[in-house]
């Protein structure tokens, strides 16, 4: 007799390890199995066909060729290096946000590091100082990283524990953004630097003023896109604000406001900024299409951001208000230290999902003119009579650009809801 | 009251605090006269011509039945909710629409909730000295001076820098205690502390209200906590379908019910 208690018994064979799962899930009953099996030819005969076009028929050229356009359109060569300096910005900001979230941020900023190792490398036309700024990208992405203490909930990493006591001094004096208003300042700065690279200061030599018209492909759904967003959050919480005021004309004035330019497609908006507000302007006021895509993209997206704002200030526990109120606290103060800060937590995803889809509703600009990415991938084609026939592969690959933009950035915003989710609510 | 006044030699009561209590209840001022007060909600009457009078100091714990209106009478005397029919006065502070009084009022009474109501998104710390700061313009180092001190009295200093969803329920409605205490209020409404604690934390709770009762702090407690109440309390106020039926000392409550209605109500629950 051994002393040994008899071993926990095993499950049935069936209903584990693959075979398990495929009878479980697959061929639980004759009908679900011919399903299974149909649809696995189909999926087969699919993914065979796209699979010999895309790596044997389809011919690629147009996208190497014409990479430049599609990426920032008509910006002048000479200025490349100007929009290099910015990813460097970008990288840096990604490599604080990397550690602060870690959760959040590590794998999007290893896939950016990736992407420009790979851009940078690639045996392609690409001058040599262009490519030792991409590559520069991914020890710009290290200093953001550096530049950041270790948040208080997040244990040293390996490489921080390698390094040991030894280091951990010089660590903490290079965290010079400590405080959420240093990370804060460090944003502004690289965003208002983005936008003087970009564009250029007239005067200044080497940053010779670009024309707005030339900036284009990617680069320009990014920008609109994301000062769409920016610009629209306050906005958006100040409409919300007014939607909720007792006051009468504001409040209407907001309702008002919010509910027609919701009520009108963005193509529509886009149109009449190029077309029909002009003639309210003064005749010597000329203002780029750019600028006015710009400001017409943020009003359409302040109107869904404002009912974004005012559902997630609705969906904090009025008791939050009673202990505010019992506290002495006014009603503004109650609205922007207690409501407003929580509002905007509950709505951070649906933030990010408003970026997501106007992210894709900026390739609407081709209407009043604008060459952005889709707009430049159907000049590509049709403006030129060797990739007449190259369509398919043209607008695969923009496709396949913009998922990847707006798979990651959905990414980021679980990942955001988890960090924030622990502890805080 | 030599039964309290022997708590007191236990905590540190401030000198004028310390004046009024050496003086038996019955010559001490009115800190809250409600009179003949309604509160309807739609056609429904809440509350019903109540009317009380408190003493500086005193401890009134209020019961009785779900929907009798004990947490809308104490919620009108911030103003929670609005009375419609008459009068109440806060320390001399008739309760109106003025705003500078209603200021005033709530600088003097702070409040407990059953949910707590903690702020989620800063924290211990950062709840305590929210208003402080921001009513009472008291600077950061000062507010945070006061709010150690009142965790330390509530018996939580280490949780200064943790989220409330960090905390134990019964930490949270310490946390919550200590927020009302760092206005420096005149009296302290209860509603229902202890009613959404797990068993073993309603003590936590029940002692720090204990040790506020010994200070001399006016409280208003609406509870079913009844031991809490024959010890504590000074008078136990009986409500039922928004009237109150009953108030007297918790001996006469406990032993002696003058009205039916509270004896069937003890008999109940006890």
């Amino acid at each position: 007799m051994t002393a040994r208690a008899a071993p926990a018994p095993l499950p049935p064979a069936t209903t584990v390890g693959l075979l398990g799962w495929l009878r479980q899930n697959l061929f639980s009953s004759r009908g679900n199995g011919a399903v299974t099996v149909v649809l696995a030819v189909v999926l087969v005969w699919f993914v065979f066909n796209l699979g010999s076009w895309v790596f044997v028929e389809a011919d690629w050229t147009v996208i190497i060729s014409r990479a430049p356009l599609y990426i920032v359109g008509l910006y002048p060569y000479e200025g490349y290096w100007r929009l290099c300096i910015c990813l460097l910005l970008i990288s840096v900001l990604l490599g604080m946000a990397w550690r602060a979230w870690p959760n959040a941020a590590r794998r999007f900023a290893f896939g950016f590091g990736a992407v420009m190792l790979f851009v940078g490398v690639f045996p392609h036309e690409m001058a040599p100082d262009h490519r030792a700024l991409l590559l520069l990208n991914l020890p710009a992405i290290g200093l953001g990283y550096v530049l950041t203490p270790r948040p208080a909930d997040v244990s040293p990493g390996r490489l921080e524990a390698l390094a040991g006591s030894a280091l951990s001094p010089a660590l903490e004096r290079a965290a010079i953004f400590s405080t959420p208003r240093r990370k804060v300042i460090a944003a502004l700065v690289a965003l208002v630097l983005t936008m003087i690279l970009i564009l250029g200061i007239a005067g200044v030599p080497g940053l010779d003023p670009v024309n707005p018209q030339d900036l284009g492909g990617l680069m320009i759904n990014l920008l609109l896109a994301f000062f769409g967003i920016v610009c629209s959050l306050p906005i958006g919480i100040g409409l919300a604000l007014g939607r909720r005021s007792s006051l009468p004309i504001l409040k209407v004035a907001c309702v008002i406001f919010i509910e027609v330019i919701r009520g009108v497609p963005l193509i529509t908006l886009l149109f009449m900024s190029r077309h029909i507000l002009p003639l309210t302007f003064p005749e010597d006021l000329n203002i780029d299409r750019v600028y006015l895509a710009g400001i017409t993209i943020t009003i359409f997206s302040s109107a869904y951001m404002a009912e974004n704002v005012r559902g997630g200030m609705a969906a904090v526990h009025p008791g939050q208000a009673e202990a505010a109120r019992a506290l002495g606290l006014r009603d503004w103060q109650n609205t922007l230290l207690i409501t407003l800060p929580q509002g905007l937590r509950n709505i951070i995803p649906a933030i990010v999902g408003q970026f997501i889809s106007l992210f894709k509703d900026t390739s609407l600009v081709y209407f009043i003119g604008m060459l952005d990415l889709v707009e430049m991938g159907r000049v590509s084609v049709q403006g030129n009579q060797e990739f007449i026939d190259n369509g398919r592969e043209v607008y695969l690959f923009i496709a396949l650009v913009f998922w990847v933009f707006c798979f990651s950035m959905s990414f980021i915003s679980r990942r955001i809801e988890g960090v924030l989710g622990v502890g805080r609510r | 009251m030599a039964e309290t006044n022997g708590v007191h030699a236990a905590v540190d009561i401030p000198a004028d605090k310390a004046e009024i209590l050496a003086r038996p209840l019955e010559e001490r001022d009115d800190i809250v006269v409600c009179e003949n007060v309604h509160k309807w909600f739609g056609d429904f009457c809440a509350v019903r011509d109540v009317s009380m009078r408190v003493k500086r100091g005193e401890v009134v714990v209020i019961f009785g039945p779900s929907g009798s209106g004990k947490s809308t009478f104490i919620r009108m005397i911030n103003r929670l909710e609005e009375h419609q029919q008459g009068r109440i006065v806060i320390d001399g502070i008739e309760m109106t629409n003025d705003v500078r009084n209603l200021d005033a009022i709530r600088r003097e009474v702070g409040m407990v909730f059953q949910q707590f109501n903690l702020f989620p998104h800063i924290t211990v710390l950062g709840n305590i000295t929210l208003a402080p700061q921001r009513v009472r313009h008291l600077p950061r180092s000062e507010a945070e001076a006061l709010a150690m001190r009142l965790l330390e009295r509530v018996g939580i200093p280490e949780q200064a820098q943790k989220y409330p969803a960090e905390l134990s329920g019964g930490q949270q409605q310490r946390v919550a205690i200590a927020r009302a205490l760092a206005m420096q209020p005149q009296i302290m409404l209860f509603d229902e502390p202890t009613s959404a604690l797990d068993p073993e934390m309603i003590k936590e709770v029940l002692d720090a209200m204990r040790e506020l009762a010994a200070t001399g702090m006016t409280m208003l407690c609406v509870t079913h906590e009844m031991g809490f109440a024959r010890e504590v309390a000074d008078r136990m106020a009986f409500f039922d379908e928004g009237a109150l039926v009953e108030l007297g000392p918790p001996d006469q409550i406990f032993n002696n019910p003058q009205e039916d209605r509270t004896k069937l109500f003890l008999d109940q629950i006890l």
